[in-house]
């Protein structure tokens, strides 16, 4: 209400000052009318913080810029909001051949893209080519596919190299593999306009905001909100804030030392949902005493998983020292790591180690792992281990990990869902991903297997003798898995928070 | 007049290409990899590959340089490589947010320094003085950070007076914008009114010190006349030129208040283009800076022989 006032009052200023140019205030915090009834209404306030890079789906990388692309494109398949369990999307069934090599995909019919034009199977076949061929960030989840085809208008071959359990993962996992309208790309500028399938459709954008407006031509349930404005804050507190006063009413812009204040608060629904993430800390096999198991396991006992994951998280996380969370069906349960400053010591007395100095390399694009590194410096000092902090930015932390220029360093990666994306990619010899240079020819087999099984009780085992094998070697040490944290006012309804922290609006009402 | 507004605008133009070249070797020492960000966390080699060739990086640094230069001579500063985006596109998108922010933070700057510093000259070494001194020295010491998540929480929130951050452009709501404007140009122009305190307070006494004002004393002159006329008068060439130097590095962007209250300023595009080593944003935002103080030097010299006469350009 005195809100209301100021704003009056500046606008009587402004109307002064500019002779009648002023218009009614725009405040982030002034949502449209209830949604209701058939048609979408009202207005859904977002801050996420920062704007999306570009908002081409399949050349972006960046978190941001899906927050808003998930309202906006759909995949062939997408995983179950809450199980992550892939399910129909643009393509309502599919079927897969006696040798696994041929994945046949039946689409669904009456799909319109924004531009009007309607979605068939040459769109498919164009957007995963336009992926393979352009070499794009995703092509590599296309590794063992041979070819993509049409056969009629509404089905697709996918013929694979060899079997391919996780392709529905690869291709549905995220919005990164988005399907575009044939030639899209040559008749429009994607990374800053869109055409997509989804619920919502790009109305505007500016440098502080961009705004979705509701698809009436959605093939799915939904949307049921008119208007969805993504603004950009990039400063917590200022999120938090906006959110308490009613400017905003979703965030998930949110520091965990925070989440206990909201939870608090009557008017807002806070969600701490676990994630598929993980954190974890390597070190450089290739540099001295690093490629000795013996070094690496010492450090493994010396640090304490539960103290890092406080310091970092503020418990928002759980502690684990395997990859997968304890909410996957592929969770494997071992750790072997009680924290022994005893055992640690003998270890580096056994690898003929003393005095050791080690550089930690680290980054202020996720200050968590600054937090940890603090523990884990003061946790191996005991055991004669210096630990030399290196705080980067994102940019040069990332090209110092391809050029193997680190002792250690704490990452984490996102957005797993399939096992194959927990260790392939990060544990395989010569995978591209495997910048600490572990390398066990048992692991290596494991996973092969475990990649081209068809069945899941048999790829669940190879899997787990992996992670044992992996755990054992402290190729990684893992550390913890990560809540998704995200809040909202007690007048959103419907919203799911998911542990692949894909933001979809489709099923959100606004209520006074 | 003209033949000296001819000369500088040509030392600008030198200037600004020794920017250019300092700026480029700059950009490209700093490590990190701009592809490398681009492709996130997961590496793969051929996409590597290619993004890079996109990008124009796989060429030896001279000739890239010559061929930024080329495009920028046409007014062309390049493609970014984050966004995909024409960097006068996104330089054009933020500047009316950067301008509106300096100008507020001008404003507050001004109006907290002419009143504060000439009240602090013309009563020296008297409790008014001294409790301006304390005030301009809080302004100098207070982080600008802090001084915003302080109005943030208590004009924003507790007070619940203005919008706590965002920015509204005026083409869109006049009103809407001036509301969103005041905490971030409290913000950013505390700092620079209190610096401008000082120097009011200091040119002001100097000038109330000098045989033109004891002439004017002498002469019987009212002592209203004689601050107007004579003491600010006066005074105001050093203030202009400290005014100046405030202003262009408001204009180049002011980067935490920008962050705090989320306002989408030249400062956010030119952190964003460091942070993601967007070369070619990052040289199209530092030029733009160094034109600003170029402008802003040359408006204010101009200036000098508005103010004082005895000031000329023609034998320079």
């Amino acid at each position: 209400m005195r809100r209301r006032l100021i704003a009056s009052i500046v606008g009587v200023i402004a109307g002064a000052v500019l002779a009648g140019c002023g218009g009614s205030s725009v405040n982030l915090g002034t949502p449209g009318a209830v949604a209701g009834g058939k048609a979408p209404g009202g207005t859904l306030q977002v801050a996420i913080a920062s704007a999306p890079d570009q908002l081409d789906p399949q050349k972006t990388t960046s978190y941001p810029s899906f927050e808003v692309l998930d309202n906006i494109y759909d995949t062939l398949v997408a995983p179950n909001p809450k199980t992550l369990r892939m399910q129909p999307s643009l393509a309502q069934s599919w079927t897969v051949n006696h040798d696994h090599l041929r994945w046949t995909f039946h689409l669904r019919h009456g799909v319109k893209f924004d531009d009007g034009s309607t979605f068939d199977a040459a769109d498919v076949v164009y957007s995963y080519d336009r992926i393979i061929h352009g070499k794009l960030p995703n092509a590599y989840r296309f590794a063992t596919v041979k070819a993509v085809s049409a056969r009629g208008p509404h089905t697709v071959v996918i013929t694979l190299t060899k079997p391919t359990p996780n392709l529905l993962s690869d291709i549905g996992g995220f919005k990164g593999m988005a399907i575009l309208p044939k030639g899209i790309a040559s008749r429009l500028n994607l990374a800053t306009h869109t055409d997509g399938t989804g619920p919502y459709m790009l109305q505007s954008q500016n440098p502080g905001s961009i705004t979705l407006v509701a698809n009436p031509h959605y093939w799915g349930k939904g949307p049921y909100v008119g208007k969805v404005v993504f603004q950009f804050i990039p400063n917590a507190t200022t999120a938090v804030t906006a959110l308490e006063t009613g400017e905003i009413d979703w965030t998930d812009n949110i520091p965990p030392q925070d989440i206990s204040n909201l939870q608090r608060n009557d008017t807002l629904k806070v969600a701490t949902v676990p994630s598929t993430d993980y954190w974890y800390m390597t070190v450089n096999e290739q540099r001295k005493p690093f490629g000795n198991p013996l070094v690496r396991r010492a450090i493994s006992y010396a640090i304490n998983r539960r103290a890092i994951t406080e310091a970092a998280m503020f418990n928002a996380a759980t502690v684990n020292e395997t990859a997968i969370p304890k909410t996957s069906p592929w969770y494997f349960s071992y750790d072997p790591y009680t924290p022994n400053l005893a055992k640690a010591r003998a270890l580096l007395r056994q690898a003929g180690v003393s005095h050791l100095s080690m550089g930690l390399m680290v980054t202020s694009e996720y200050p968590q792992t600054v937090e940890a590194a603090q523990v884990i410096a003061a946790e191996l000092a005991p055991i004669g281990i210096r630990v030399n902090v290196q705080t980067e930015d994102f940019s040069t932390w990332l090209d110092r990990e391809s050029k193997g220029q680190y002792d250690s360093f704490i990452l984490g990666w996102l957005g797993n869902i399939d096992p194959s994306d927990y260790y392939y990619d990060q544990q395989y010899c010569k995978a591209a991903d495997n910048f600490q240079h572990y390398c066990n020819q048992q692991v290596d087999r494991l996973l092969t297997a475990a990649g081209t099984t068809s069945s899941t009780a048999r790829r669940k085992q190879l899997y787990d003798r992996a992670a044992r094998l992996i755990v054992d070697d402290n190729s990684y040490i893992y550390l913890y898995n990560p809540d998704v944290v995200q809040a909202w006012s007690d007048k959103v309804k419907g919203f799911i928070a998911r542990p692949d922290r894909a933001i979809n609006f489709d099923t959100v009402r606004l209520s006074k | 007049m003209i033949g000296y507004i001819v000369r500088r605008t040509l030392q600008a133009i030198v200037v600004l290409f020794g920017v250019s070249i300092v700026v480029f070797a700059i950009v490209h020492l700093v490590p990190g990899d701009p592809i490398r960000l681009a492709l996130g966390t997961r590496f793969n080699q051929q996409a590597y590959d290619a993004l890079r060739r996109r990008s124009g990086l796989d060429k030896p640094l001279v000739p890239q340089y010559f061929y930024w230069l080329g495009h920028a001579l046409t007014g062309d500063l390049g493609v970014s490589f984050r966004t995909g985006q024409p960097v006068t596109q996104l330089i054009g998108q933020r500047i009316g947010a950067t301008v509106s922010l300096a100008g507020a933070a001008l404003v507050v700057a001004l109006v907290i320094a002419v009143p504060l510093g000439l009240l602090s000259a013309l009563r020296p070494r008297t409790s008014l003085d001294y409790g301006a001194t304390v005030i301009s020295q809080t302004g100098i010491s207070i982080p600008e950070f802090w001084l915003a998540i302080l109005l943030i929480l208590v004009v924003g929130a507790k007070l619940d007076w203005l919008p706590s951050a965002g920015y509204v452009p005026p083409d869109q709501s006049v009103s809407g914008w001036l509301e969103h404007l005041i905490l971030p140009g409290i913000a950013a122009g505390v700092s620079s009114g209190s610096i401008l305190t000082r120097f009011i307070r200091a040119s002001a006494l100097e000038a109330l010190g000098r045989d033109y004002t004891l002439t004017a004393r002498s002469k019987g002159l009212r002592e209203r006349t004689i601050i107007v006329r004579h003491v600010i008068r006066n005074a105001l060439v050093p203030v202009v030129t400290v005014t100046g130097v405030q202003l262009a590095y408001l204009l180049s962007g002011v980067v935490v208040v920008e962050v705090v209250f989320a306002w989408p300023g030249l400062g956010m595009l030119a952190l964003q283009s460091v942070q993601s080593r967007d070369y070619p944003v990052l040289q199209g935002a530092v030029l733009l800076f160094a034109a600003f103080f170029l402008i802003v030097n040359l408006a204010v010299d101009l200036l000098y022989a508005r103010l004082d006469p005895r000031i000329g350009y023609a034998s320079r």
